[in-house]
Protein backbone atom coordinates (compact mmCIF):
# COMPACT_ATOMS: atom_id res chain seq x y z
CA UNK A 1 0.00 0.00 0.00
CA UNK A 2 2.82 2.36 0.93
CA UNK A 3 4.56 1.67 -2.39
CA UNK A 4 1.40 2.53 -4.28
CA UNK A 5 0.94 5.75 -2.30
CA UNK A 6 4.55 6.75 -2.90
CA UNK A 7 4.26 6.03 -6.61
CA UNK A 8 1.05 8.01 -6.89
CA UNK A 9 2.66 10.89 -5.06
CA UNK A 10 5.64 10.71 -7.40
CA UNK A 11 3.32 10.62 -10.40
CA UNK A 12 1.43 13.70 -9.22
CA UNK A 13 4.51 15.69 -8.18
CA UNK A 14 6.26 14.89 -11.46
CA UNK A 15 3.14 15.77 -13.39
CA UNK A 16 2.72 19.11 -11.72
CA UNK A 17 6.35 20.18 -11.61
CA UNK A 18 7.17 19.26 -15.20
CA UNK A 19 4.14 21.24 -16.36
CA UNK A 20 4.86 24.25 -14.16
CA UNK A 21 8.50 24.15 -15.27
CA UNK A 22 7.38 24.83 -18.83
CA UNK A 23 6.35 28.30 -17.72
CA UNK A 24 9.85 29.08 -16.54
CA UNK A 25 10.50 30.05 -20.13
CA UNK A 26 7.06 29.91 -21.77
CA UNK A 27 5.37 33.24 -21.08
CA UNK A 28 1.63 33.28 -20.43
CA UNK A 29 1.04 35.43 -23.52
CA UNK A 30 2.93 32.97 -25.72
CA UNK A 31 0.90 30.18 -24.19
CA UNK A 32 -2.36 32.06 -24.88
CA UNK A 33 -1.22 32.72 -28.45
CA UNK A 34 -0.57 29.04 -29.06
CA UNK A 35 -3.73 27.97 -27.24
CA UNK A 36 -6.29 30.40 -28.61
CA UNK A 37 -5.06 32.25 -31.68
CA UNK A 38 -2.90 29.62 -33.37
CA UNK A 39 -5.72 27.00 -33.41
CA UNK A 40 -8.11 29.62 -34.74
CA UNK A 41 -5.70 30.62 -37.49
CA UNK A 42 -5.04 26.99 -38.46
CA UNK A 43 -8.75 26.16 -38.56
CA UNK A 44 -9.49 29.27 -40.61
CA UNK A 45 -6.71 28.62 -43.10
CA UNK A 46 -7.50 24.98 -43.82
CA UNK A 47 -11.27 25.43 -43.70
CA UNK A 48 -11.20 28.30 -46.19
CA UNK A 49 -8.74 26.36 -48.35
CA UNK A 50 -11.00 23.30 -48.26
CA UNK A 51 -14.02 25.45 -48.92
CA UNK A 52 -12.27 26.99 -51.94
CA UNK A 53 -11.39 23.52 -53.26
CA UNK A 54 -14.86 22.08 -52.83
CA UNK A 55 -16.89 25.12 -53.81
CA UNK A 56 -18.08 25.82 -50.28
CA UNK A 57 -19.50 22.43 -49.45
CA UNK A 58 -18.52 20.31 -46.46
CA UNK A 59 -16.75 23.00 -44.43
CA UNK A 60 -17.56 21.06 -41.24
CA UNK A 61 -15.20 18.32 -42.44
CA UNK A 62 -12.22 20.69 -42.27
CA UNK A 63 -13.32 22.54 -39.14
CA UNK A 64 -13.79 19.36 -37.08
CA UNK A 65 -10.66 17.70 -38.48
CA UNK A 66 -8.43 20.63 -37.63
CA UNK A 67 -10.06 21.25 -34.25
CA UNK A 68 -9.31 17.69 -33.14
CA UNK A 69 -5.84 17.83 -34.67
CA UNK A 70 -5.08 20.72 -32.28
CA UNK A 71 -4.62 17.99 -29.62
CA UNK A 72 -1.21 17.49 -31.22
CA UNK A 73 -0.03 20.94 -30.03
CA UNK A 74 -0.02 19.76 -26.41
CA UNK A 75 0.43 16.09 -27.26
CA UNK A 76 3.57 16.51 -29.31
CA UNK A 77 5.15 19.87 -28.45
CA UNK A 78 4.10 20.02 -24.80
CA UNK A 79 5.02 16.46 -23.87
CA UNK A 80 8.32 16.62 -25.75
CA UNK A 81 9.28 19.79 -23.93
CA UNK A 82 8.36 18.27 -20.58
CA UNK A 83 10.64 15.29 -21.18
CA UNK A 84 13.42 17.08 -23.05
CA UNK A 85 13.28 19.95 -20.55
CA UNK A 86 15.14 17.85 -17.99
CA UNK A 87 18.07 17.59 -20.33
CA UNK A 88 18.13 21.31 -21.21
CA UNK A 89 17.77 22.29 -17.55
CA UNK A 90 20.55 19.90 -16.51
CA UNK A 91 18.29 17.98 -14.11
CA UNK A 92 18.50 14.67 -15.96
CA UNK A 93 21.45 13.30 -13.92
CA UNK A 94 19.54 13.96 -10.67
CA UNK A 95 16.48 12.27 -12.12
CA UNK A 96 18.41 9.18 -13.13
CA UNK A 97 20.19 9.22 -9.80
CA UNK A 98 16.97 8.70 -7.85
CA UNK A 99 15.48 5.28 -7.11
CA UNK A 100 12.07 6.65 -8.23
CA UNK A 101 9.75 4.45 -10.26
CA UNK A 102 10.56 5.23 -13.88
CA UNK A 103 7.14 4.28 -15.19
CA UNK A 104 5.41 6.79 -12.92
CA UNK A 105 8.02 9.42 -13.64
CA UNK A 106 7.74 8.92 -17.39
CA UNK A 107 3.98 8.79 -17.85
CA UNK A 108 3.51 11.56 -15.30
CA UNK A 109 5.16 13.92 -17.79
CA UNK A 110 2.16 13.57 -20.13
CA UNK A 111 -0.72 13.83 -17.67
CA UNK A 112 -1.22 17.61 -17.55
CA UNK A 113 -0.83 17.81 -21.30
CA UNK A 114 -3.79 15.48 -21.72
CA UNK A 115 -5.98 17.92 -19.79
CA UNK A 116 -4.36 20.89 -21.50
CA UNK A 117 -4.70 19.33 -24.95
CA UNK A 118 -8.34 18.39 -24.43
CA UNK A 119 -9.00 21.95 -23.29
CA UNK A 120 -7.35 23.21 -26.50
CA UNK A 121 -9.62 20.99 -28.61
CA UNK A 122 -12.69 22.30 -26.78
CA UNK A 123 -11.59 25.87 -27.54
CA UNK A 124 -11.02 24.91 -31.18
CA UNK A 125 -14.45 23.26 -31.46
CA UNK A 126 -15.89 26.41 -29.87
CA UNK A 127 -14.29 28.47 -32.65
CA UNK A 128 -15.85 26.06 -35.14
CA UNK A 129 -19.33 26.58 -33.68
CA UNK A 130 -18.91 30.33 -33.40
CA UNK A 131 -17.35 31.11 -36.78
CA UNK A 132 -18.43 28.26 -39.03
CA UNK A 133 -21.71 27.33 -37.39
CA UNK A 134 -20.77 23.71 -36.69
CA UNK A 135 -23.99 22.18 -35.38
CA UNK A 136 -23.76 20.18 -32.17
CA UNK A 137 -27.51 19.76 -31.72
CA UNK A 138 -27.44 16.09 -32.79
CA UNK A 139 -24.24 15.35 -30.88
CA UNK A 140 -23.88 13.07 -27.90
CA UNK A 141 -21.71 15.56 -26.02
CA UNK A 142 -20.47 13.18 -23.34
CA UNK A 143 -19.36 10.71 -26.03
CA UNK A 144 -17.65 13.56 -27.87
CA UNK A 145 -15.94 14.59 -24.63
CA UNK A 146 -14.66 11.07 -24.13
CA UNK A 147 -13.48 10.96 -27.75
CA UNK A 148 -11.55 14.19 -27.27
CA UNK A 149 -9.87 12.84 -24.14
CA UNK A 150 -9.00 9.52 -25.77
CA UNK A 151 -7.62 11.25 -28.85
CA UNK A 152 -5.53 13.56 -26.69
CA UNK A 153 -4.21 10.57 -24.69
CA UNK A 154 -3.20 8.77 -27.88
CA UNK A 155 -1.52 11.90 -29.26
CA UNK A 156 0.36 12.30 -25.97
CA UNK A 157 1.51 8.69 -26.43
CA UNK A 158 3.20 9.74 -29.65
CA UNK A 159 4.52 12.79 -27.79
CA UNK A 160 6.16 10.55 -25.19
CA UNK A 161 8.00 8.73 -27.95
CA UNK A 162 9.04 12.03 -29.55
CA UNK A 163 10.11 13.30 -26.13
CA UNK A 164 12.55 10.42 -25.84
CA UNK A 165 13.96 11.33 -29.21
CA UNK A 166 14.70 14.75 -27.73
CA UNK A 167 17.08 12.97 -25.37
CA UNK A 168 18.92 11.50 -28.34
CA UNK A 169 19.03 14.34 -30.84
CA UNK A 170 19.42 18.10 -30.84
CA UNK A 171 17.12 18.37 -33.85
CA UNK A 172 13.98 17.39 -32.05
CA UNK A 173 12.08 20.57 -33.00
CA UNK A 174 12.68 19.70 -36.64
CA UNK A 175 11.26 16.21 -36.04
CA UNK A 176 8.34 17.53 -33.96
CA UNK A 177 7.33 20.18 -36.46
CA UNK A 178 7.56 17.67 -39.30
CA UNK A 179 5.42 15.14 -37.45
CA UNK A 180 2.86 17.83 -36.54
CA UNK A 181 2.50 18.90 -40.17
CA UNK A 182 2.51 15.33 -41.49
CA UNK A 183 -0.44 14.62 -39.20
CA UNK A 184 -2.35 17.33 -41.10
CA UNK A 185 -2.07 15.11 -44.18
CA UNK A 186 -2.20 11.59 -42.81
CA UNK A 187 -4.70 11.90 -39.94
CA UNK A 188 -7.52 12.73 -42.34
CA UNK A 189 -7.92 16.19 -40.81
CA UNK A 190 -7.90 17.82 -44.23
CA UNK A 191 -8.09 15.04 -46.80
CA UNK A 192 -10.65 12.26 -46.88
CA UNK A 193 -8.60 9.12 -46.29
CA UNK A 194 -10.30 7.12 -49.04
CA UNK A 195 -8.99 9.60 -51.61
CA UNK A 196 -5.38 8.99 -50.61
CA UNK A 197 -3.17 6.40 -52.34
CA UNK A 198 -3.16 2.97 -50.63
CA UNK A 199 0.26 3.36 -49.02
CA UNK A 200 -0.81 6.65 -47.47
CA UNK A 201 -4.02 5.10 -46.16
CA UNK A 202 -1.99 2.28 -44.62
CA UNK A 203 0.30 4.77 -42.90
CA UNK A 204 -2.73 6.71 -41.58
CA UNK A 205 -3.96 3.62 -39.81
CA UNK A 206 -0.90 3.37 -37.57
CA UNK A 207 -1.10 6.98 -36.43
CA UNK A 208 -2.90 8.49 -33.47
CA UNK A 209 -5.64 11.04 -34.29
CA UNK A 210 -6.88 9.22 -37.42
CA UNK A 211 -9.63 7.31 -35.63
CA UNK A 212 -10.27 10.09 -33.13
CA UNK A 213 -11.02 12.53 -35.94
CA UNK A 214 -13.25 9.99 -37.72
CA UNK A 215 -15.12 9.27 -34.47
CA UNK A 216 -15.60 12.99 -33.72
CA UNK A 217 -17.00 13.63 -37.19
CA UNK A 218 -19.40 10.71 -36.80
CA UNK A 219 -20.56 11.85 -33.36
CA UNK A 220 -21.08 15.47 -34.40
CA UNK A 221 -23.11 14.23 -37.39
CA UNK A 222 -25.40 12.44 -34.92
CA UNK A 223 -23.75 9.02 -34.70
CA UNK A 224 -24.09 6.96 -31.55
CA UNK A 225 -21.39 6.02 -29.07
CA UNK A 226 -21.81 2.33 -29.98
CA UNK A 227 -20.95 3.13 -33.61
CA UNK A 228 -17.69 4.85 -32.75
CA UNK A 229 -16.55 2.73 -29.81
CA UNK A 230 -14.44 0.33 -31.96
CA UNK A 231 -12.61 3.38 -33.34
CA UNK A 232 -12.00 4.66 -29.82
CA UNK A 233 -10.68 1.32 -28.58
CA UNK A 234 -8.19 1.24 -31.45
CA UNK A 235 -7.29 4.89 -30.93
CA UNK A 236 -6.36 4.40 -27.30
CA UNK A 237 -4.55 1.17 -28.16
CA UNK A 238 -2.36 2.98 -30.68
CA UNK A 239 -1.65 5.76 -28.20
CA UNK A 240 -0.65 3.33 -25.47
CA UNK A 241 1.57 1.43 -27.90
CA UNK A 242 3.43 4.66 -28.77
CA UNK A 243 3.68 5.57 -25.11
CA UNK A 244 5.06 2.13 -24.26
CA UNK A 245 7.61 2.37 -27.07
CA UNK A 246 8.62 5.73 -25.66
CA UNK A 247 9.03 4.21 -22.22
CA UNK A 248 11.25 1.43 -23.59
CA UNK A 249 13.34 4.04 -25.39
CA UNK A 250 13.56 6.06 -22.18
CA UNK A 251 14.82 3.00 -20.28
CA UNK A 252 17.28 2.20 -23.07
CA UNK A 253 18.53 5.78 -23.04
CA UNK A 254 19.08 5.65 -19.27
CA UNK A 255 20.91 2.35 -19.57
CA UNK A 256 23.15 3.54 -22.41
CA UNK A 257 23.80 6.91 -20.78
CA UNK A 258 24.91 5.28 -17.54
CA UNK A 259 26.97 2.64 -19.33
CA UNK A 260 28.78 5.03 -21.67
CA UNK A 261 28.73 8.15 -19.50
CA UNK A 262 26.87 10.09 -22.19
CA UNK A 263 24.12 11.56 -20.05
CA UNK A 264 24.85 15.14 -21.02
CA UNK A 265 25.84 14.71 -24.64
CA UNK A 266 23.52 15.23 -27.55
CA UNK B 1 17.28 52.61 -43.66
CA UNK B 2 18.63 55.08 -46.17
CA UNK B 3 17.92 53.84 -49.69
CA UNK B 4 21.40 54.84 -50.95
CA UNK B 5 23.03 52.63 -48.30
CA UNK B 6 21.98 49.64 -50.35
CA UNK B 7 24.27 50.85 -53.15
CA UNK B 8 27.05 52.25 -50.95
CA UNK B 9 27.36 49.05 -48.93
CA UNK B 10 26.47 46.50 -51.61
CA UNK B 11 29.64 44.50 -51.00
CA UNK B 12 28.93 44.28 -47.28
CA UNK B 13 25.35 43.24 -47.96
CA UNK B 14 26.47 40.45 -50.27
CA UNK B 15 29.15 39.25 -47.85
CA UNK B 16 26.71 39.23 -44.92
CA UNK B 17 24.21 37.33 -47.09
CA UNK B 18 26.87 34.78 -48.02
CA UNK B 19 27.95 34.19 -44.42
CA UNK B 20 24.32 33.98 -43.29
CA UNK B 21 23.56 31.39 -45.97
CA UNK B 22 26.56 29.27 -44.99
CA UNK B 23 25.70 29.56 -41.34
CA UNK B 24 22.00 28.78 -41.68
CA UNK B 25 22.35 25.84 -43.99
CA UNK B 26 23.19 23.69 -40.97
CA UNK B 27 20.14 24.79 -38.98
CA UNK B 28 17.44 22.13 -39.07
CA UNK B 29 14.67 24.57 -38.09
CA UNK B 30 15.50 26.68 -41.12
CA UNK B 31 15.43 23.61 -43.35
CA UNK B 32 12.02 22.84 -41.90
CA UNK B 33 10.70 26.35 -42.54
CA UNK B 34 11.94 26.68 -46.09
CA UNK B 35 11.67 23.10 -47.35
CA UNK B 36 9.62 20.68 -45.26
CA UNK B 37 6.69 22.85 -44.22
CA UNK B 38 6.04 24.40 -47.66
CA UNK B 39 6.26 20.95 -49.26
CA UNK B 40 3.73 19.52 -46.80
CA UNK B 41 1.44 22.49 -47.41
CA UNK B 42 1.89 21.91 -51.15
CA UNK B 43 0.88 18.24 -50.80
CA UNK B 44 -2.17 19.24 -48.73
CA UNK B 45 -3.20 21.91 -51.21
CA UNK B 46 -2.64 19.64 -54.22
CA UNK B 47 -5.09 17.17 -52.70
CA UNK B 48 -7.54 19.77 -51.39
CA UNK B 49 -7.71 21.92 -54.53
CA UNK B 50 -7.69 19.22 -57.17
CA UNK B 51 -11.39 19.81 -57.79
CA UNK B 52 -10.52 23.20 -59.26
CA UNK B 53 -8.94 21.68 -62.36
CA UNK B 54 -7.01 23.79 -64.86
CA UNK B 55 -3.56 24.93 -63.85
CA UNK B 56 -4.24 24.75 -60.14
CA UNK B 57 -0.99 22.83 -59.55
CA UNK B 58 1.08 25.85 -60.61
CA UNK B 59 -1.10 28.02 -58.37
CA UNK B 60 -0.31 25.65 -55.47
CA UNK B 61 3.42 25.68 -56.27
CA UNK B 62 3.54 29.48 -56.12
CA UNK B 63 1.23 29.72 -53.10
CA UNK B 64 3.05 27.13 -51.01
CA UNK B 65 6.37 28.74 -51.95
CA UNK B 66 5.02 32.02 -50.61
CA UNK B 67 4.13 30.33 -47.32
CA UNK B 68 7.79 29.34 -47.03
CA UNK B 69 8.83 32.93 -47.74
CA UNK B 70 6.56 34.34 -45.06
CA UNK B 71 7.42 31.71 -42.42
CA UNK B 72 11.09 32.30 -43.06
CA UNK B 73 10.65 36.07 -42.80
CA UNK B 74 8.63 35.77 -39.60
CA UNK B 75 10.78 33.28 -37.74
CA UNK B 76 14.26 33.68 -39.22
CA UNK B 77 14.42 37.35 -40.19
CA UNK B 78 12.26 38.22 -37.19
CA UNK B 79 14.89 36.68 -34.94
CA UNK B 80 17.90 37.90 -36.92
CA UNK B 81 18.92 40.50 -34.30
CA UNK B 82 18.08 38.22 -31.39
CA UNK B 83 20.15 35.49 -33.04
CA UNK B 84 23.26 37.71 -32.90
CA UNK B 85 22.47 38.49 -29.27
CA UNK B 86 22.29 34.80 -28.40
CA UNK B 87 25.63 34.19 -30.12
CA UNK B 88 27.25 37.13 -28.37
CA UNK B 89 28.11 38.91 -31.64
CA UNK B 90 25.60 41.74 -31.38
CA UNK B 91 27.91 44.19 -29.60
CA UNK B 92 30.63 43.76 -32.22
CA UNK B 93 28.18 44.24 -35.07
CA UNK B 94 26.65 47.37 -33.56
CA UNK B 95 30.06 48.91 -32.91
CA UNK B 96 31.32 48.53 -36.51
CA UNK B 97 31.22 51.65 -38.73
CA UNK B 98 28.80 49.88 -41.11
CA UNK B 99 25.21 50.86 -40.30
CA UNK B 100 23.57 48.02 -38.40
CA UNK B 101 20.50 48.01 -40.65
CA UNK B 102 22.75 47.28 -43.63
CA UNK B 103 23.90 44.11 -41.88
CA UNK B 104 20.31 43.08 -41.13
CA UNK B 105 19.42 43.86 -44.76
CA UNK B 106 22.12 41.40 -45.86
CA UNK B 107 20.82 38.77 -43.45
CA UNK B 108 17.28 39.25 -44.72
CA UNK B 109 18.52 39.01 -48.31
CA UNK B 110 19.99 35.59 -47.50
CA UNK B 111 16.81 34.49 -45.74
CA UNK B 112 14.53 35.52 -48.57
CA UNK B 113 16.76 34.07 -51.29
CA UNK B 114 17.07 30.72 -49.52
CA UNK B 115 13.30 30.76 -49.00
CA UNK B 116 12.85 30.75 -52.76
CA UNK B 117 13.91 27.13 -52.45
CA UNK B 118 10.39 26.57 -51.10
CA UNK B 119 8.97 27.33 -54.52
CA UNK B 120 11.57 25.20 -56.27
CA UNK B 121 10.92 22.29 -53.91
CA UNK B 122 7.16 22.57 -54.42
CA UNK B 123 7.70 22.75 -58.18
CA UNK B 124 9.77 19.56 -58.16
CA UNK B 125 7.25 17.87 -55.89
CA UNK B 126 4.29 18.71 -58.13
CA UNK B 127 6.06 17.83 -61.36
CA UNK B 128 8.10 14.78 -60.36
CA UNK B 129 5.99 13.16 -57.65
CA UNK B 130 2.51 14.16 -58.80
CA UNK B 131 3.34 14.24 -62.51
CA UNK B 132 1.88 17.65 -63.30
CA UNK B 133 3.03 19.60 -66.33
CA UNK B 134 3.79 23.04 -65.00
CA UNK B 135 4.05 26.13 -67.14
CA UNK B 136 4.34 29.81 -66.37
CA UNK B 137 1.97 32.11 -68.23
CA UNK B 138 4.51 34.93 -68.47
CA UNK B 139 8.02 33.77 -67.46
CA UNK B 140 9.78 37.13 -67.81
CA UNK B 141 7.14 38.99 -65.87
CA UNK B 142 7.23 36.21 -63.29
CA UNK B 143 10.97 36.72 -62.82
CA UNK B 144 10.37 40.46 -62.45
CA UNK B 145 7.71 39.71 -59.84
CA UNK B 146 10.08 37.40 -57.97
CA UNK B 147 12.79 40.09 -57.84
CA UNK B 148 10.39 42.74 -56.59
CA UNK B 149 8.92 40.31 -54.09
CA UNK B 150 12.40 39.66 -52.72
CA UNK B 151 12.91 43.38 -52.22
CA UNK B 152 9.47 43.82 -50.64
CA UNK B 153 9.97 40.91 -48.25
CA UNK B 154 13.45 42.10 -47.21
CA UNK B 155 12.13 45.60 -46.50
CA UNK B 156 9.20 44.20 -44.53
CA UNK B 157 11.62 42.03 -42.55
CA UNK B 158 13.61 45.14 -41.61
CA UNK B 159 10.58 46.34 -39.65
CA UNK B 160 9.84 43.02 -37.98
CA UNK B 161 13.31 42.39 -36.52
CA UNK B 162 13.66 45.62 -34.48
CA UNK B 163 10.00 45.47 -33.48
CA UNK B 164 10.53 42.01 -32.01
CA UNK B 165 13.55 43.29 -30.09
CA UNK B 166 11.97 46.45 -28.71
CA UNK B 167 8.51 45.12 -27.99
CA UNK B 168 8.80 41.60 -26.64
CA UNK B 169 5.02 41.56 -26.25
CA UNK B 170 4.72 41.44 -30.06
CA UNK B 171 7.21 38.61 -30.42
CA UNK B 172 5.20 36.50 -28.00
CA UNK B 173 2.52 36.35 -30.69
CA UNK B 174 5.01 35.19 -33.31
CA UNK B 175 3.64 31.63 -33.48
CA UNK B 176 0.14 32.94 -34.03
CA UNK B 177 1.18 35.28 -36.87
CA UNK B 178 2.06 32.58 -39.39
CA UNK B 179 -1.32 31.38 -40.67
CA UNK B 180 -3.11 34.79 -40.56
CA UNK B 181 -0.76 36.15 -43.24
CA UNK B 182 -1.22 32.98 -45.33
CA UNK B 183 -4.93 33.80 -45.17
CA UNK B 184 -4.90 37.58 -45.54
CA UNK B 185 -2.31 37.63 -48.33
CA UNK B 186 -4.26 35.14 -50.43
CA UNK B 187 -1.36 32.74 -50.92
CA UNK B 188 -3.55 29.72 -51.69
CA UNK B 189 -7.04 31.13 -52.15
CA UNK B 190 -8.38 34.50 -53.28
CA UNK B 191 -9.09 37.04 -50.54
CA UNK B 192 -12.60 37.29 -51.98
CA UNK B 193 -13.28 34.20 -49.84
CA UNK B 194 -12.80 36.37 -46.73
CA UNK B 195 -15.22 38.86 -45.16
CA UNK B 196 -15.08 42.32 -46.75
CA UNK B 197 -13.70 44.03 -43.63
CA UNK B 198 -10.43 42.10 -43.94
CA UNK B 199 -9.66 43.45 -47.45
CA UNK B 200 -8.02 46.73 -46.27
CA UNK B 201 -5.75 44.68 -43.99
CA UNK B 202 -4.69 42.57 -46.99
CA UNK B 203 -3.98 45.72 -49.00
CA UNK B 204 -1.42 47.00 -46.51
CA UNK B 205 0.50 43.71 -46.46
CA UNK B 206 3.41 43.56 -48.95
CA UNK B 207 3.06 39.72 -49.12
CA UNK B 208 -0.44 40.23 -50.54
CA UNK B 209 0.91 42.29 -53.46
CA UNK B 210 3.70 39.78 -53.96
CA UNK B 211 1.13 36.97 -54.13
CA UNK B 212 -0.98 38.95 -56.59
CA UNK B 213 1.96 39.62 -58.88
CA UNK B 214 3.27 36.05 -58.73
CA UNK B 215 -0.12 34.40 -59.25
CA UNK B 216 -1.04 36.78 -62.07
CA UNK B 217 2.22 36.07 -63.94
CA UNK B 218 2.21 32.33 -63.30
CA UNK B 219 -1.42 31.20 -63.63
CA UNK B 220 -3.47 34.37 -64.14
CA UNK B 221 -4.24 36.30 -67.28
CA UNK B 222 -0.89 38.14 -67.20
CA UNK B 223 -2.89 41.36 -67.30
CA UNK B 224 -0.20 44.05 -67.53
CA UNK B 225 -2.30 46.62 -65.69
CA UNK B 226 -2.81 44.31 -62.71
CA UNK B 227 0.85 43.33 -62.68
CA UNK B 228 2.02 46.94 -62.77
CA UNK B 229 -0.33 47.81 -59.92
CA UNK B 230 1.10 44.95 -57.81
CA UNK B 231 4.67 45.92 -58.68
CA UNK B 232 3.96 49.57 -57.89
CA UNK B 233 2.42 48.68 -54.54
CA UNK B 234 5.39 46.46 -53.67
CA UNK B 235 7.79 49.31 -54.46
CA UNK B 236 5.65 51.79 -52.55
CA UNK B 237 5.50 49.59 -49.45
CA UNK B 238 9.20 48.79 -49.69
CA UNK B 239 10.07 52.49 -49.57
CA UNK B 240 7.67 53.04 -46.66
CA UNK B 241 9.10 50.00 -44.85
CA UNK B 242 12.68 51.23 -45.34
CA UNK B 243 11.76 54.63 -43.91
CA UNK B 244 10.04 53.10 -40.90
CA UNK B 245 12.91 50.64 -40.43
CA UNK B 246 15.43 53.50 -40.46
CA UNK B 247 13.58 55.16 -37.59
CA UNK B 248 13.12 51.88 -35.71
CA UNK B 249 16.81 51.02 -35.91
CA UNK B 250 17.77 54.48 -34.63
CA UNK B 251 15.38 54.19 -31.69
CA UNK B 252 16.46 50.61 -30.97
CA UNK B 253 20.19 51.42 -30.91
CA UNK B 254 19.66 54.63 -28.94
CA UNK B 255 17.56 52.77 -26.39
CA UNK B 256 20.10 49.96 -26.19
CA UNK B 257 22.93 52.47 -25.50
CA UNK B 258 20.98 54.51 -22.96
CA UNK B 259 19.55 51.53 -21.09
CA UNK B 260 22.61 49.31 -21.68
CA UNK B 261 20.29 46.52 -22.75
CA UNK B 262 22.14 45.30 -25.82
CA UNK B 263 23.04 42.00 -24.24
CA UNK B 264 20.17 41.55 -21.86
CA UNK B 265 16.94 39.71 -22.49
Amino acid sequence: MRVITNNLRLFWRGTLLSYVALFAWLRPTTYAASKILMPLAQILFFSILGSYGTGGSNVDFYVIGNAIQIAAVSGIFGVTMSIGGDRWAGTLPYLFGTPANRLMMFFGRAFMHIIDGAFGVVIALGWGALLFGVDFSQTNLSALGLTVIITTISTCGLGLLMGCLSLLTANVMFVNNTVYFLLLIFSGANIALDTLPNWMQGFSQVLPLTRGIAASRALIAGGSFAEVSPLLVNEIGIGLAYGWLGYLLFKWFEYQAKRKGTLETV
Amino acid sequence: MKFRNIFVYWRTILRVAEITLRHQWNDSFILFSILVQPMIIAVLALFMLRGLGGDYAMFVVVGSGLTGLWSSLLFISGNSINGERWQGTLESLVSTPTPFEVIVFGKNLANVIQSLLSMTASYLLASLLFGYTLQLVAPLLFIGSVLLSIFAFISFGLIIAPLFIMYRGIQQWQNAMEFPVYILAGFLFPIAMLPGWTTPISYILPPYWAARALHETSTGGADLEKIMLAWGMMLFFSVIDLLIASRLFKVMLYKARVDATLETE
